[in-house]
């Protein structure tokens, strides 16, 4: 085992906890939806029936992917 | 008159109930009443998947003739395929129905389950997917017991592997039964033989390969069917989801809140209960860990948990219009009530009556086979993880210290999956009348607050030691427990106190940092000559974790 071998999987290591931090910050803000620092999550977008908490959800699953896209694509580019 | 009666208690209490695979269990304790018409066209659609499963086992039992191939399918599943048989493992009947279910009642807070059982699945990918692959072959007991003393940790990780899959399945059959009741007309015991005799001979006789082979054939019906209801649901409000709302918010007796947080919960700390039983719960759970070692090499692991995500997402985004359009289309529809005013069959039986509103009597037909193949496919993803925890992990790991005669494990499997079949079908009659609430919440709690913290712990601290997971485990284990049962779905509704002592349905909370603060004070504090050694071990598997075994390791094996 090199020292480069080690850095290089401490490297990775520090990768998959920075993603997985950034994955919970995102995953428990769902929860501002029920504190009143997300009151205003509850208003119309526009003059359509959509609030900004259905948009949240929405936009929340369409983050978790690209995250993990990014994630994939990262790993990719590391392994070349 | 949709919600009359239910107080805010009830419906977490529902909620709770309705939450992943157990959700169907509830049915059997509350809210239902009446029961679908016999339909043809679902007998008819359900025994096509029977034969089609028995055609893919029987494919399987041809290839399946070692313990390898029992367990992991000889490692030869595509990431694509493993992706969506993850995805099927995982996108129950009580997702379907229940998620659905809860959103008729309380509109956007039913959507909590829906982001909890999601979130989980980026966390599987960035911390387990490629480094669980690399150092196990069969459980993921196999990965820990390489740092740790294996035979102690062994022996408490499949103690905890066997309690999740047997509480699981209780929940399971409980809600199986009362569901085949409801949608088929069957009598609650000879639904439970129906479906562990099936369970049994696609597990026993097709081991991982037909059991993958179900569920990806399971989780491709259920992605047509929700498709298929929200693409209707969609075109009948002019291809606008706004429009879908509008139609809900007028039919709902609370109006345009359903748009928003609060008609179930106003309780932020009971959001975050849930939060963390569902995500770490789930990326716990040892059947969907399994699920790893079926395939060749990190990177289909990897790709593995990006398609399960891709489908999972898919599926929850689709509920999304599911949920809605139940509001819009079942609620005031009289042709789903009885007598008294009831939905028929409860609020978990929502889904089915929007397949009914939108497809009529061949997409509910469609929908209720699916949901019958989805519990068989779930089933058979837990007896082969409970056997594979006997067979492999005790009797060939620990007892015959890693050297079984090949057959005789084998054939350990085999009897160990009927076992568990018994097991099953007895105690699925056993607690049929029985509030299995509580039963139901201890495998997500017990996975995040023992097997979660054991394996990250395992895979990222370097002074991890095995007294440290075996005195965190204990302590997970016992406050899991005696939270749940100090809890209201013990203490007040199973025991009749008025009040509970400890106030949360879901733990995970405070017994997971319990157990994590356990194991690392013990850990750090231990100086024993074993400790010493799993330090030492740390480097070389985090290295191969990452990067596979070395050429020297491969040759050995």
């Amino acid at each position: 085992m090199t020292d480069a071998t080690i850095e290089a999987v401490h490297r990775k290591t520090r990768q998959r906890l920075m993603f997985t931090a950034i994955h919970l910050m995102l995953y428990f803000s769902f929860t501002l939806n029920w504190t009143r620092w997300g009151e205003s999550l509850g208003g119309y977008l526009g003059e359509t029936w959509l609030t900004g908490s259905l948009l949240m959800f929405v936009l929340l699953i369409v983050a978790f992917v690209a995250l993990e896209t990014i994630f994939l694509m990262i790993s990719r580019w590391g392994a070349r | 008159m949709r919600r009359s009666g239910l107080n805010s208690a009830s419906l977490v209490l529902s909620l709770l109930l309705l939450w992943s695979d157990w959700t169907l269990a509830a049915g059997a304790l509350e809210g239902v009443s009446g029961r679908q018409a016999v339909n043809p066209i679902a007998i008819g659609m359900f025994l096509l998947f029977v034969v089609l499963t028995l055609g893919v086992t029987w494919w399987a039992s041809k290839t399946t003739k070692s313990s390898s191939t029992f367990y992991n399918a000889g490692g030869q599943i595509s990431g694509a395929q493993n992706g969506l048989a993850i995805a099927g493992d995982f996108m129950s009947a009580a997702s379907f129905l229940g998620i659905t279910g809860l959103m008729y009642v309380g509109g956007f807070d039913g959507l909590i389950l829906s982001l909890g059982a999601f979130g989980a699945w980026p966390v599987f990918m960035f911390l387990f997917a490629k480094r669980v692959r690399n150092l196990g072959n069969f459980t993921f007991i196999d990965v820990i017991s390489q740092r740790l003393d294996r035979d102690p940790i062994r022996l408490v990780t499949a103690f905890a592997t066997i309690l999740i899959v047997i509480m699981y399945l209780i929940a399971q059959m409980v809600g199986a039964g009362t569901l085949i009741q409801l949608l088929f007309g069957l009598p609650y015991e000879w639904a439970l033989l129906l479906v562990s005799g099936l369970v049994l001979t696609y597990v026993a006789f097709g081991g991982m390969l037909a059991t993958t082979w179900v569920q990806i054939i399971k989780a491709g019906l259920l992605l047509t069917g929700v498709t298929l209801i929200a693409a209707l649901l969609l075109a009948d409000s002019g291809f606008s989801f706004s429009n879908l709302l509008g139609k809900a918010t007028a039919n709902h007796t609370n109006g345009e809140g359903i748009l928003r947080a609060g008609s179930i919960f106003n309780d932020p700390v009971q959001i975050l209960t849930i939060q963390v039983s569902m995500l770490f719960g789930t990326v716990g759970l040892p059947h969907i860990l399994m699920r790893l070692f079926t395939v060749p090499d990190m990177r289909q692991a990897k790709l593995s948990a990006y398609y399960a995500s891709l489908f999972i997402g898919y599926f929850y985004i689709a509920l999304l219009v599911l949920g809605f359009g139940s509001i819009a289309y079942v609620a005031g529809n009289p042709e789903f009530f009885n007598e008294q005013g009831k939905l028929i069959g409860g609020s978990n039986m929502a889904a089915i009556h929007v397949a009914t509103a939108m497809g009529g009597d061949i997409l509910t037909g469609f929908m209720s086979a699916v949901c019958f193949a989805t519990i068989l496919a779930v089933v058979a993803g837990l007896t082969l993880s409970g056997a594979a925890a006997i067979s492999h992990d005790v009797y060939a790991e620990v007892l015959k210290k890693g050297k079984p005669d090949p057959k005789t494990e084998l054939r350990l499997t085999r009897i160990s999956v009927f076992l568990i079949g018994f097991a099953a079908v007895s105690l699925g009659i056993a607690f049929q009348h029985e509030n299995i609430a509580f039963i139901a919440t201890i495998p997500m709690v017990v996975s995040a607050s023992v097997t979660f913290p054991i394996l990250f712990l395992s895979l990222f601290w370097k002074d991890f030691t095995t007294r440290g997971a075996m005195y965190g485990a204990g302590v997970g284990l016992i406050s899991s427990v005696v939270l749940i049962v100090l809890g209201p779905q013990v203490w007040v509704s199973l025991l009749g106190n008025a009040e509970a002592l400890f106030p949360y349905d879901y733990p995970a909370l405070f017994t997971m940092p319990a157990s994590v603060a356990v194991m690392v004070w013990v850990s750090l504090s231990d100086r024993s000559d074993r400790g010493a050694v799993d330090r030492a071990n740390y480097l070389r598997l985090l290295v191969r974790s990452e990067f596979g075994p070395s050429e020297t390791e491969l040759a050995e094996s």
